[in-house]
């Protein structure tokens, strides 16, 4: 009974007459989430974004000895705020591009992995539809992730260092509220840069066709060009870099408060993300599939 | 898999190439220069130093009324002031009339300065105090100016400040070393400042001088001054005096005594 | 890019012209052409590696050729994009599907990529789909748990619920059991029996045999047949024998003196290798229990399709190499 409905020629035809519609973004990016929502991979990275930091802020908060190598280290055994903001550039420096390139990295590849480039490609979604939907996610988790680690940070920041007024980059004594939304705009100026990583990891994953080398590389490039901006001689590449947005947020917790460094680190993002997209998006269509 | 090394090279070679003319077409190109590091440094130096008087009592003592200024330095005379590095000191002088400035007018900060235009200083412990303080109500606190971290803007103004320090001269021998014809020399070691230090040093051993010789020290050397009269036999000391005319020299005469 | 163009080839279901890939120095497709007229039943043919898939995967669109053109109910790539695809379904060689998501979810999210958005109307069709391949029960089990058979079914599936007028299936049978060919081929007739389009591929003659009306033979990345199944037919060899006596020389030399349209060959695995028309070797056989040569066996070796088949790709083969 049923294959009469599903195979009968002018039904087929009636349907074909009123038009397939060729599917929008928003089909795609609806399958997209929903594939992703389904794997374990992501729903582990996102606890794990809310509880990690719990962690950290309470081995570090334990310390009989401040870390003060790093920026705000030595007050961030006393101060929620300096502790928050300590986390920060630590997580900057290869976790926020981990957290990001673990989906980013795989969106493309995982359709190699399992071959299913074929059976997507082969329904009524074109590939750029495809691509952009796939962007539109990975990207859309990098900032859900890093709004998470940052909420997460903050709160057991608060909770369990406690709030007292923080002392600034340049002496200055800053009021607790103030520091609150000192702190949390300094994790949002992770925004920009964390895209730019994520568009990257597309990037890897389009070219590799390989999850791992699309996890692996922009980790890998990120550390890369952190070890680099940190040289003396060459700091003339320092604005091209892809990590030096991720210290713009040192201006917002200076007096006078400076945001060059802000403004050209959206720059310098907004340039790779575009770059990196772009490559990606030509190698995807001009690619022959010929596997799976 | 071929494909993979070969365009994961050719990546790194155009990196290193548009990486190498960006860095030659600028000349380096680094934001961490003198003139940002002596308006950044005096500036968070006196918030600190007046949160720090608040927890000792001491009352009166604001940002402004410090009217703190600072000269810097990378690695003395022999390099260019400009980059990062932990080679960077800087001469900060301030008003506290509790905390009067030594004879040379200024303390001497050691900085560790990174490319990002942040850096650590250490304050000297002499005018600044150590590590930790014991504040008003009796509890052990970390000082706030000992030790502190800072950032710039690394697009900040950059025309110098014009704020100049003479150098100190120190001498460094504790104890002589004549020769086997009883001839000394002394040690003597130019501090961070602007112009180095110069003049002329006599060594006197009772009634006998044993000559003068001309004091010509960069900054952040040292220089070993050798007198070329023997000291007589009878002599259990020997003073040196110092004439400096540039750079800031030892006020009184510096006495050493003789090996026996 | 004329208008005639595409007005002649909206007739075709499939318009392939003179389509050619190559991969460096391989030709993977040498300039083949195939017309699949609506409604009938479309086999290609070849070995392993003869370009099949390549030209499956072409149409699909997933594969740019270097030279040529193809028309999809008078649709090309270059022209209309992924709407090419808009009443074809189908998969090239073994379906593959999300091993993390259950069956439904897989078809659920395949439906998401037609343009159906309506959840209940696409819940039913799935239903039906599966109802059709006999996949009811098992819908909601991961795929990564489903057997070889199982995926190949849930592609036919997944390639239903598009509601196609041509479906495309490269090499359905593979890698199923006998009773999944079976059933395979009886749901294959059934959906032709009911007016769709199907272009299959296959490197089983005999599959093509009985399902196909119209077939390209495929070898070396070209054509090397073109034509109805009767077409073949008539072209078939004379069937050949394996013959097993209790005196292989006596039976040689009765078929060498009295039957001279019957090759007799000794066999390489042993016994003679007898071929011929059909009714001569009959006589041949009545001639040899006449001479009382004990006759042990007397076995069709290849179907005259199959041997066919052989000839035409391996002589190809042949003249490549």
């Amino acid at each position: 009974m049923s294959t009469t409905t599903l195979t009968r020629p002018d039904a087929a035809a009636a349907r074909a007459s009123g038009g397939r519609t060729s599917v929008g973004l928003g089909a795609a990016v609806r399958w997209e989430a929903r594939k992703l929502r389904a794997q374990l991979r992501t729903k582990a990275l996102l606890v794990g974004a809310l509880l990690a930091p719990v962690a950290v802020v309470v081995v570090v908060s334990a310390q009989s000895r401040p870390p003060k190598d790093t920026l705000f280290g030595r007050f961030a055994t006393d101060n929620g705020y300096a502790m928050a903001l300590l986390v920060l550039g630590f997580a900057s420096q290869w976790i926020l591009p981990l957290v990001t390139a673990v989906v980013a990295g795989d969106i493309f590849a995982s359709e190699d992995q399992h071959g299913t480039w074929k059976t997507v490609l082969t329904r009524s979604v074109s590939r750029s539809r495809l691509f952009w939907a796939k962007v539109l996610v990975a990207v859309v988790f990098g900032l859900v992730a890093l709004v998470l680690l940052a909420g997460a940070t903050i709160a057991a920041s608060l909770v369990v260092v406690g709030q007292s007024p923080l002392t600034g980059l340049s002496g200055q004594t800053i009021a607790p509220h103030a520091a609150l939304g000192l702190v949390a705009a300094s994790w949002a100026t992770a925004a920009p840069p964390l895209v730019a990583i994520s568009c990257l990891a597309i990037l890897f994953s389009v070219w590799s066709r390989n999850a791992a080398v699309g996890i692996a590389g922009p980790v890998v490039a990120a550390m890369v060009m952190q070890l680099v901006g940190s040289l003396g001689g060459i700091e003339a590449v320092r604005p091209y870099l892809l990590t030096t947005p991720f210290e713009a947020w040192h201006g917002l917790l200076a007096e006078p408060r400076f945001t060059g460094p802000l403004v050209d680190g959206v720059l310098t993002s907004a340039v790779w993300s575009v770059a990196a997209l772009a490559a990606a998006y030509v190698i995807l269509r001009r690619r022959d599939i010929t596997g799976g | 898999m071929r494909r993979f090394i070969i365009s994961l090279v050719a990546a790194v070679a155009v990196v290193l190439a548009i990486g190498g003319a960006v860095v030659a077409g600028s000349g380096g190109g680094s934001t961490v220069t003198r003139a940002r590091l002596e308006r950044s440094l005096p500036t968070e130096f006196a918030n600190l130093y007046a949160a720090q008087a608040t927890m000792l009592g001491h009352r009166g003592v604001t940002p402004a009324s410090l009217h703190p200024t600072a000269m810097c330095d990378k690695g003395g005379a022999v390099e260019p002031d400009v980059g990062p590095g932990s080679n960077w000191n800087c001469l900060v002088s301030w008003t506290d009339p509790d905390n009067p400035m030594p004879p040379e007018g200024y303390g001497k900060f050691e900085l560790d300065v990174h490319t990002n235009g942040c850096w650590t200083a250490g304050g000297p412990s002499k005018l600044v105090g150590f590590a930790t303080l014991t504040d008003t109500s009796g509890r052990e606190v970390p000082n706030p100016v000992a030790e502190f971290d800072g950032c710039f803007d690394p697009n900040g103004d950059n025309s110098p400040t014009g704020v100049e320090f003479p150098s100190l001269l120190n001498v460094t021998t504790t104890a002589l070393r004549p020769d086997a014809q009883r001839r000394v020399a002394v040690q003597a070691t130019c501090g961070t400042g602007s112009t180095g230090c110069h003049g002329s040093v006599t060594a006197t051993a009772g009634d006998t001088e044993l000559g003068t010789v001309p004091l010509e020290v960069e900054e952040e050397q040292t220089a070993t001054l050798a007198f070329p009269t023997p000291v007589p036999a009878g002599a259990s000391e020997v003073t040196f005096t110092f004439h400096v005319t540039q750079g800031v020299g030892p006020s009184k005469p510096v006495t050493l005594e003789m090996p026996a | 890019m004329t208008t005639t163009t595409r007005a002649e080839s909206d007739g075709d279901a499939v318009d392939v012209v003179g389509v050619t890939k190559r991969y460096g120095p391989l030709v993977a497709v040498d300039d083949v052409s195939v017309r699949v007229a609506p409604g009938e039943v479309y086999g290609i043919l070849g070995p392993n590696g003869a370009g099949k898939t390549t030209l499956l995967r072409m149409l699909f669109g997933l594969i740019r050729p270097d030279s040529g053109t193809i028309h999809v109910f008078g649709r090309t790539w270059a022209h209309d994009g992924v709407r090419t695809l808009d009443h074809v379904a189908g998969f090239i060689e073994s379906p593959k599907f999300y091993p993390y998501l259950t069956g439904r979810q897989n078809l659920e999210g395949l439906g998401l990529l037609d343009g159906t958005w309506d959840g209940r109307a696409l819940g039913d069709r799935i239903d039906e789909a599966l109802d059709v391949v006999d996949l009811v029960g098992r819908e909601d089990d991961r795929v990564g748990g489903y057997s070889y058979g199982m995926r190949q079914r849930l592609g036919v599936a997944a390639s239903l619920l598009r509601n196609p007028r041509l479906l495309v299936l490269d090499e359905p049978a593979n890698g199923l059991d006998p009773a999944g060919i079976r059933d395979m081929r009886a749901l294959v007739k059934r959906l032709a029996s009911n007016g769709l389009t199907v272009l299959l591929s296959s490197h089983h003659m005999d599959e093509v045999e009985e399902i196909c009306d119209n077939v390209t033979i495929m070898s070396r990345g070209s054509v090397a047949f073109h034509g109805t199944i009767s077409d073949l037919r008539a072209m078939a060899p004379d069937p050949g024998h394996l013959l097993r006596t209790g005196d292989d020389a006596q039976a040689a030399a009765i078929g060498h003196d009295r039957h001279r349209d019957v090759a007799v060959e000794p066999a390489p695995g042993g016994g003679l290798m007898v071929t011929g028309p059909q009714h001569e070797l009959s006589s041949f056989v009545a001639d040899l229990v006449r001479a009382e040569v004990p006759l042990l066996a007397f076995t069709p070796t290849r179907t005259p399709l199959e041997e066919l088949f052989f000839m035409l790709t391996d002589a190809r083969s042949e003249e490549v190499a």
